[in-house]
């Protein structure tokens, strides 16, 4: 139980992060760089997981992509599958709850950019997106790095919007939280124990981590 | 030859407005745009690099117009030739000199871009710090550098927002000479602006005085000492 646990969780993270890395730069750069109506309404509802019972935002999941749901019924009647109590249903749930971490830091560090640099490279010819990936991320990456890293660890963890969506099924959708949760309800504190363990110490690092990163500024 | 005309006006948070009303022209050499604070000196610079937009007017590099209200033209900031030197400076904390300076170099082969760089590094005599992160540099090589890049880009002309304001007293006649003979050596016009009356005077040639947003005088004089 414990080594399918650890494989699924890793599978799952791993692939969560990446999303999250990417999609919540992309909105952190929206929200950092441009005006349009709504933009802080559309920080609130991405942010909101951060604060909403995990069990409420996992329930919103199912009412849009279960079988029945808003988006989830389309794609069933066109392939008969459904991202509930899948695998790909705790990717899901770690990415939407990772996302507020992400998009917070991200969005911050984009944002304590001094103008002035973008506005130099502009001058000097080049583009907004050669600007931004050349001038803006470099400068930011402490922040973004710490979102990731933030990111990671939060996916790790997450439990109670897996549990919705994904369900608690062994070798298939339980990850590490959920293993402890079941090893614990079965009188196997070892195992219990043992998860607890690895999961404390990463998060412990990754708190650690993030500290120190936004702790020394390399640059002014 | 820099001819600019531009009307704009600026409102600050507390409702208070600014408005420039400038007509002038800037030809070879150094011309000095000299002004108090809030005279609309900085304000003229971003307009002619396209960092802001007039409300109406005219602004011309030779016979290349930048920008032209009565022919809806507008060209983008990035397609001005134009070098910029910030008060600041504004080199990117993350890239070293030699990085710097290759940046806004308009060529796509990178060999070209740190040839360049190596050259305008030995024109400042700067090759020392060619390896250094602005933070490593004294204010002289920063602004060195800073004067560098924007010539490695290749200007039309180039406009420097008080260069010498984060600089000490003492290199500040020396890098004044080094402005006035890079100047020469690059036939690029360039437009100097400060509030500092004997660095006016020191850099001669072509004077321009904003007041209010106004241009009160236009002058042609000899150099006088720091």
């Amino acid at each position: 139980m414990i080594w399918s646990a650890f494989k699924l969780s890793l599978l799952v993270v791993s692939i969560a992060t990446v999303v999250v890395g990417v999609v919540g730069l992309a909105f952190a750069f929206l929200l950092a760089k441009r005006n349009f109506r709504g933009k802080e309404l559309l920080d609130a509802v991405l942010t909101v997981p951060l604060v909403l019972p995990p069990t409420v935002t996992g329930y919103y999941l199912i009412v849009l992509l279960g079988r029945r749901g808003l988006i989830g019924n389309y794609v069933y009647d066109l392939t008969g599958w459904s991202v509930t109590f899948t695998w790909l249903g705790a990717v899901v749930a770690a990415v939407v709850v990772a996302l507020p971490l992400m998009i917070k830091a991200s969005r911050a560090s984009i944002e304590s950019v001094n103008p002035q640099y973008e506005t130099a490279s502009y001058v000097l010819g080049k583009s907004r997106l050669e600007t931004f990936f050349r001038i803006t991320l470099p400068l930011a990456r402490r922040g973004i790095l710490a979102g990731l890293i933030l990111s990671f660890a939060r996916a790790l963890g997450e439990f109670g919007a897996t549990l919705m969506i994904a369900g608690n099924i062994p070798g298939r959708t339980q990850t590490m939280p959920l293993a402890i949760y079941e090893a614990v309800a079965s009188g196997d504190n070892e195992q219990a124990g043992l998860l607890a363990l690895i999961l404390t110490v990463v998060s412990v690092a990754a708190v650690y981590l993030t500290n120190r990163l936004s702790r020394s500024q390399a640059y002014g | 030859m820099l001819t600019v005309e531009v009307k704009k006006t600026l409102s600050d948070n507390r409702g208070e407005s600014f408005t420039l009303d400038a007509e002038f022209s800037v030809n070879s050499g150094i011309t000095t745009l000299l002004g108090a604070s809030g005279s609309g000196k900085t304000t003229t610079l971003r307009l002619i690099a396209g960092i802001l937009r007039p409300d109406e007017g005219l602004i011309a590099v030779g016979s290349q117009i930048y920008f032209d209200s009565t022919r809806k033209i507008d060209l983008p900031i990035q397609a001005r030739r134009v070098g910029f030197v910030f008060q600041d400076y504004a080199l990117f904390p993350h890239l070293t000199a030699e990085q710097n300076i290759a940046y806004g170099v308009r060529s796509e082969n990178k060999k070209s871009k740190l040839d360049r760089a190596a050259e305008m590094l030995a024109l400042f005599h700067i090759e020392h710090v060619r390896r250094r992160f602005p933070r490593e540099m004294s204010g002289g090589e920063q602004q060195r550098v800073a004067l560098a890049r924007a010539l490695a880009s290749d200007p039309a002309v180039v406009l420097l927002d008080e260069p010498l304001s984060a600089v000490d007293v003492e290199t500040r006649g020396r890098l004044l000479d080094e402005i006035e003979d890079v100047q020469r050596k690059s036939g690029v016009p360039f437009l100097y602006v400060t509030h500092n009356h004997a660095e006016a005077a020191r850099l001669g040639e072509h004077r321009i005085t904003l007041k209010d947003g106004r241009v009160v005088q236009e002058e042609t004089s000899l150099k006088k000492p720091l």
